[in-house]
């Protein structure tokens, strides 16, 4: 039995009717009081009125009693403390100095913390004072934390950080906040970044608790910094691209700055610029223009000043993706042919290509029998523009069946520039015929550097024959149309016969696809289909002028074919180095990694008929761009859908290529790249300024106040009052339980009828 | 005294001579145009000559090489599709054409052959005109006859061109089926390939009217240009030959 006295009461209602019919009969009592008052506005005497208004209203107030059957509880209750939470910023960039050359921001802190110590104690007689840091986590401190633990956090989240010591998780007791006081150098990287607007500000409105900001640093630091790039995540290869790069510089007015922009190591374009203030965000713009696919790590750069107080955030790296466009095709042609119409066709219809073709339709010896050239529709051959100005411009460049050593139509001049185009990455396809691979008048003595296979000096075959299909061939993905070398075989099989090819002889290094099946040179069959890697760039020769019986002969009977489209398709795509044929992806993820923070890497591996490879042996390599070296290395086995992920842990910042290899026993599933951007400094330490502005909004949004750190001062702080009561015990007693309370109500009524009855109303 | 032929030219002549004697021609001529004749149960054959001198005219005039005789195969025939440009001709009534042929035709110019039908007796609205638009229907059902603008390819193929003159001028334009982009037939009522025909002794067999010798060779223009469209489609369309052909049409 708790003997403990009640302390307080309160009036409630111990009425069993529900609301809803306590509510209809207080209307109509309300409703009968009203009706007296009207039914009386004729009676002439004013006494009478009030007499018989008052019994009314005396009657009602009696109902009300015996309706609502008022009672009093009385309780035991217990004063309990609210908190005020002392909230203080642990994130790295309260390790910046508070004042140049001063102690450090959490320093300040703690110092503070101490200087006022005793009038916080003061007002231990009502609240209880609770200490916490967050980095953004909360957890509890004293003064002394915050000198012997320096700041980590990674970023400056202020709402979470409120909203967690709001929650009370971290308190020992569930008590109510009264306030808190807030002590931070405001640079938030969260939701209140861009400022105390939206939902962050309807987030403080709500939080119906004032918090008093205390700004910790001063705006008088020296920094530079690559504050921010902005770029989109992908490109595409030879087209130019915006880079925007945000320099601040704090302390730096007057000074001349360059920026410079560099892919991997290699710059690829800079500019300067000049700070007119000592606050000042400077964005320079580069256009750049990747010349190869793949993925790629940029790097911003700014040069080091003296008493910079962040060296870190000078530089800042991103990962470009660089895809193609559409496929650029050059077709150059050396005479109409049936080969060269159904080609053409065939690349005209494919909304991925975009097809430039020339064609030599007019030799020395042709004779138009015209007055004038304006009777015809031909043009020069724009030689020196294709092959000079704007062949880079083009993904894949096809000779088909051309080949002139005519002074107008000899690309003998532009050789060079075609080795070199294949050499630096370009796509090249040389296509046979009577003016190719040594045959007519064709001779290419430095772009046949780069192709797979050489004239063998004799003239073309002309008997009719059905391409063989090598083991290569079987698996490659230019010639295998189906899943499993049997289907590929049995595809090729259905396709007609062609008249015809040239004879060349493969050169070591090359790949052969496709194959004469008895016609030989040096004891080997002669090559239909070679290719291989030139340089940075793949070539491919197709020693038949014919290829055009597999989309025009093959569909003399039975279902429409589409081998000859997706042969083809599968040739472009190889030539462009198309990622999805190749057997081996290996990805970084996500592409750009902040600091501290591992490297995750997906591999996917491919059997070569394009299955995915289980069970294969994954080793990759962080490869150092800087370094030049490989500084980490994995290994891993795939799973059954062919993937593995592996993880490095954090390495130096800067930028890193991920190379892979793949193998299934002792066969290699090929190699793979990519390449991911190690951050030198995450959104904390890029920016050492003290948003002051951020606090006194947090302050004014939430009925606190801001205040700057003044040393050894506590200011008036608002705070919630007066503290929250707790019931610890409670007893109703009813008061409406009287006799007299019925007594009355029935004289009352009883009175105003026979006061009515006298005055003649009733 | 004047030399008649300078030593300029001499020398010229003789500097040529190492490009005509390697003149290299394709693998089993699979490459080169050889005009096929559709055989039909009407009179097919009465434009041989004219086809031969077409393609001699396409040898000598472009870079195209050739074959000049024209192979002809019933149109049931799956050695059609080793001749992408098929000749269809007639003069009088086109008889009808078999299921096979319907079928097979169908099947040669959906997957790429390109067909030139000539109307050799000039008709419209009978004879070969009748017959043709009646079979074509039965062809190509959803891909009906349509009158070929001149803004169209095929007249900048390689000479620049704005009429459709044959052996007659009885109708101005040509008609075309088209199949997507591609034109697969080109139909001309004007008896085109009559203005190429040549008679056993070498001369030309017929008149050519109301225009003369000059509208035999744009006859013959046209004829090369048909023949270069089936070979190399809408290459001139491509925006790298615009400019210079809007010049030279101005």
């Amino acid at each position: 039995m708790n003997s403990t006295p009640f302390n307080a009461w309160k009036l409630v209602s111990l009425s069993p009717l529900s609301p809803w019919t306590l509510g209809l009969l207080g209307a109509l009592l309300a409703a009968g009081v009203l009706l007296a008052a009207i039914g009386l506005q004729r009676e002439p005497e004013l006494r009478r009125r009030i007499v018989l208004w008052g019994l009314r209203i005396g009657a009602g107030v009696a109902a009300a009693f015996f309706l609502f059957e008022p009672g009093v509880r009385n309780l035991q209750v217990a004063h309990v403390k609210n908190r005020i939470a002392v909230l203080v910023d642990r994130s790295a960039s309260m390790n910046f100095p508070a004042v140049p050359g001063g102690k450090s921001r959490l320093s300040e802190v703690a110092d503070y913390l101490e200087s006022v110590s005793s009038q916080l104690s003061a007002l231990q007689d009502r609240f209880t004072i609770e200490y916490y840091g967050f980095d953004p986590e909360l957890a509890p401190i004293t003064p002394q934390t915050l000198r012997s633990q320096a700041a980590r956090g990674p970023r400056t989240d202020l709402l979470s950080a409120l909203r967690s010591v709001k929650s009370g998780e971290q308190s020992t007791a569930s008590k109510k906040l009264s306030g808190v006081l807030l002590f931070s150098d405001g640079a938030d990287n969260a939701d209140l970044a861009a400022g105390v607007a939206g939902r962050g500000r309807a987030a403080l409105v709500d939080y119906q608790v004032p918090v008093s900001t205390f700004v910790v640093g001063s705006q008088g630091l020296k920094d530079l910094a690559v504050e921010q790039i902005k770029v989109d995540d992908f490109a595409f290869v030879r087209n130019s691209i915006a880079v925007e790069v945000e320099i601040r510089g704090r302390g730096f007015k007057g000074q001349t700055v360059p920026v410079v922009l560099r892919r991997e190591g290699q710059t690829v374009a800079s500019k300067s610029i000049q700070l007119a203030s000592d606050d000042e965000v400077h964005t320079v713009s580069f256009n750049i223009s990747p010349d190869q696919t793949g993925r790629f790590v940029y790097t911003a750069s700014v040069p080091v000043f003296p008493q910079e107080v962040v060296i870190e955030n000078n530089t800042r790296s991103f990962a470009l993706k660089v895809i193609r466009d559409r496929v650029r095709v050059l077709l150059v042609v050396g005479r109409p042919s049936w080969d060269e119409r159904f080609l053409r066709g065939l690349l005209r219809q494919d909304a991925n290509v975009d097809l430039v073709s020339f064609y030599i339709l007019r030799t020395l010896s042709s004779e138009p029998q015209v007055m004038s050239d304006r009777e015809l529709s031909l043009i020069p051959f724009p030689m020196e523009e294709i092959f000079d100005a704007k062949l880079d411009t083009f993904d894949v460049v096809i000779f088909q069946n051309f080949g002139y050593t005519d002074p107008s139509l000899s690309v003998a001049l532009y050789e060079k520039n075609l080795e070199r185009y294949v050499h630096n990455g370009g796509g090249f396809l040389m296509i046979g015929g009577d003016h190719a691979f040594g045959e007519g008048r064709s001779n290419f003595p430095v772009l046949g550097q780069a192709m797979p296979v050489e004239p063998a000096g004799r003239p073309a075959t002309v008997d009719s024959f059905k391409p063989r299909l090598t083991p290569e061939g079987l698996r490659h993905p230019v010639t295998s149309f189906s899943q499993g070398a049997a289907n590929t075989e049995q595809a090729w099989s259905t396709l007609p016969a062609i008249p015809g090819a040239n004879l060349t002889r493969v050169k070591p290094g090359a790949t052969v696809l496709l194959d004469h099946p008895f016609q030989t040179l040096d004891g080997k069959n002669a090559p239909v289909l070679a290719l291989w890697e030139y340089g940075r760039g793949r070539a491919m020769a197709l020693t038949v002028d014919s290829s055009w019986y597999w989309a025009f002969a093959s569909h003399v009977s039975g279902s429409p074919s589409r081998l000859y489209d997706r042969f083809w398709g599968n040739a472009l795509r190889w030539l462009v180095r198309d990622p999805d044929l190749t057997t081996l992806t290996v990805t970084a993820d996500p592409p750009s990694v902040e600091p501290g923070k591992p490297i995750g890497v997906v591999v996917a591996a491919r059997t070569p008929d394009y299955q995915p490879a289980a069970e294969a042996e994954v080793r990759v390599e962080l490869f150092s761009v800087k370094a030049q070296r490989s500084v980490a290395t994995q290994r891993s086995t795939t799973g059954p859908d062919g993937m593995s992920r592996l993880e490095f842990p954090p390495p130096e910042p800067g930028a890193y290529k991920i190379l892979a290899w793949a193998n299934k026993g002792e066969k290699s599933l090929g190699e793979g790249e990519d390449a991911v951007a190690v951050r030198a400094v995450g959104p904390e330490l890029s920016d050492a300024s003290v948003r002051a502005d951020i606090l006194e909004q947090i302050a004014r949004a939430t009925g606190g106040k801001a205040y700057a750190l003044a040393q050894g001062s506590l200011p008036e702080i608002p705070l919630l009052d007066p503290p929250v009561v707790e019931v610890g015990r409670s007893k109703d007693e009813p008061i409406w339980d009287r006799w007299y309370y019925l007594i009355t109500l029935v004289a009352l009524l009883g009175t105003e009828w026979l006061l009515r009855r006298r005055f003649g109303y009733i | 005294m004047s030399d008649p032929i300078g030593r300029r030219a001499i020398l010229r002549a003789i500097a040529a001579l190492p490009l005509f004697a390697r003149r290299a021609f394709a693998f089993g001529d699979s490459a080169r145009f050889i005009p096929a004749v559709a055989q039909h149960g009407g009179r097919w054959d009465g434009r041989l000559s004219g086809l031969r001198r077409l393609a001699w005219e396409l040898q000598r005039r472009t870079s195209v090489e050739v074959v000049p005789d024209a192979r002809a195969f019933p149109l049931s025939s799956p050695k059609l599709f080793e001749y992408p440009f098929l000749y269809l001709g007639g003069e009088g009534d086109l008889p009808p054409l078999s299921a096979a042929e319907i079928e097979n035709l169908r099947r040669y110019l959906t997957f790429g052959g390109f067909m030139l039908a000539d109307a050799n007796d000039v008709s419209n609205g009978t004879g070969f005109d009748r017959g043709f638009r009646r079979e074509m229907a039965r062809v190509l059902p959803r891909n009906p006859l349509a009158l070929l603008p001149s803004s169209h390819v095929i007249f900048k193929t390689y000479f620049m061109l704005d009429s459709a003159a044959g052996r007659l001028l009885n109708r101005p334009q040509l008609e075309v089926c088209s199949l997507g982009r591609r034109a697969a037939v080109i139909y001309s009522q004007n008896d085109l390939a009559g203005a190429w025909n040549r008679d056993e002794g070498g001369d030309y067999e017929f008149e050519v009217s109301p225009g003369g010798e000059p509208q035999r060779e744009l006859a013959f223009r046209l004829g090369i240009n048909v023949c270069m469209y089936a070979l190399c489609l809408d290459y001139k369309d491509d925006a790298v030959h615009l400019p210079l052909i809007m010049n030279k049409r101005r």
